[in-house]
């Protein structure tokens, strides 16, 4: 590895453990998220319960409000990573002494982890309150994790760009929609065949492609988004 | 340093929105002087420090900034400077040696001149930045300005929050960044005492 590089991925690192340790201890963004997660999920059981209709019926309905949850969870506490900066004030230092794409690298990661974590308490939590069998584990996991990446990259590129910007919640939705749109009906669709035992290939294809182009476009426009 | 290193700088303009905070400012600070920046509140002192910074672009005018002859760009300048200014705020979720460690990893350096800063401005390493004083934050600033030792240093209000001792702190910091070479831009720099002003800059409301 180059000294570049490894330099760049020092500053990406030291950016992800910052975030970690500061989200530790105030733990903000992991109580919203997950009291958010947590309570629609509650709702959501409750007032549909194990539905009475055949597997058929609910493997078609039942991703689709998982995909929901999580969606709102993560809209919930992922504009955060960069608005709170702005808000205290700590991205001036940060334009100051930080690479703009290894800072977008850390804070993607941190994000990731984030959701991550949602996610692995969730879904169970969803598929046990909801009584619904998965068919093929290895692909609803597959489809979670490729769903999952692209919800907290396009979410991070999303704060990024409402970060100074008044009105942040707002804006990350309005901004949010048309790129989280295909995604998530692809995640649904993805969720959907693994419940059923259908085949997700197509959609797990498009979900990693959807997650390498936000990426990519991530530390592209990232530098141009972050400087004056 | 080089002689080469140097700040030069014409027709500054900024607005924000209507409002014209900066009309045409210019200016020119070479190794081992201080340009000083003087005016009321409101007159654009820090609006021009933060150009020269690289953290707001000019609407018009010229910034050329070399070291060793090099001309940098903005991008280049925003990461050389040493910047301090009353907005600049570090985490106040981490210690004061979990702060300037991060900037440390940030900039590549080694822990140690992190922590031979901390002591220079005398600081408790184990502190929460959110428990320090108005004052220790301060010195806190200064030490994520000098941390990486740069050529140029851009203090806004350097000595706000103060007392004699931050002061005689503030002012053998900044004689010591001269003696070694470096240039600096000082805004409202009413009590320090500013050894080799290059020029006074006194912007108007």
């Amino acid at each position: 590895m180059s000294r570049a590089a490894s330099t760049w991925l020092s500053e990406a690192v030291a950016v992800f453990t910052k975030d970690w340790r500061c989200e530790l201890r105030t733990r903000y963004a992991l109580n919203t998220v997950l009291l958010f997660a947590l309570t629609t999920l509650v709702v959501v059981s409750v007032a549909l319960g194990p539905l009475g209709a055949d597997q058929q019926a609910r493997g078609a309905v039942l991703p689709m409000l998982l995909w929901l949850i999580l969606l709102f969870a993560a809209a919930a506490g992922l504009p955060r990573v960069f608005g709170h900066e702005e808000e205290k004030h700590t991205a001036t230092a940060l334009r100051l002494a930080a690479t703009p794409s290894a800072l977008f690298a850390g804070k993607l990661a941190f994000s990731l982890v984030l959701f991550f974590a949602i996610e692995a308490l969730t879904a169970p939590l969803f598929l046990a309150m909801m009584q619904l069998p998965v068919a093929h584990p290895g692909r609803f996991v597959a489809a979670l994790a490729a769903g999952g990446y692209g919800l907290a990259a396009a979410s991070t590129l999303v704060a990024a760009i409402v970060g100074q910007a008044r009105g942040q919640s707002t804006l990350f939705a309005v901004l949010s929609f048309p790129v989280l749109l295909p995604l998530l009906l692809l995640a649904i669709a993805a969720t959907r065949a693994a419940v059923l035992g259908g085949d997700a290939g197509a959609e797990l294809t498009q979900l990693v492609l959807y997650d390498a182009s936000m990426t990519i476009v991530g530390l592209m426009l990232f530098p141009v988004i972050w400087n004056p | 340093m080089s002689e080469a290193t140097l700040l030069d700088f014409a027709g500054v303009v900024r607005a924000f929105g209507r409002l014209r905070v900066l009309g045409g400012v210019g200016g020119r600070v070479a190794p081992g002087e201080v340009l000083a920046v003087g005016g009321p509140n409101g007159s654009g002192k820090s609006t021009l420090l933060k150009c020269l910074a690289g953290l707001l672009a000019p609407d018009r005018g010229r910034i050329d900034y070399r070291e060793d002859g090099e001309s940098l760009d903005t991008a280049a300048r925003r990461h050389r400077v040493g910047f301090l200014s009353p907005d600049l705020a570090l985490y106040q979720e981490l210690s004061v040696a979990e702060n300037i460690g991060f900037f440390c990893r940030l900039r590549g350096l080694p822990a140690a001149r992190g922590e031979e800063l901390r002591a220079r401005v005398g600081l408790p390493a184990e502190r929460l930045c959110g428990a320090l004083s108005s004052g220790m934050r301060q010195r806190l600033r200064w030490a994520f300005a000098l941390l990486h030792r740069p050529r140029l240093l851009l203090l806004d209000e350097p000595l706000e929050h103060f007392d004699a001792a931050g002061v005689a702190l503030a002012a053998a910091l900044l004689a010591e960044h001269l003696d070694a070479g470096g240039l600096a831009v000082v805004a409202n720099p009413s009590h320090l005492e500013l050894p080799r002003v290059a020029g006074r800059i006194d912007l108007a409301l």
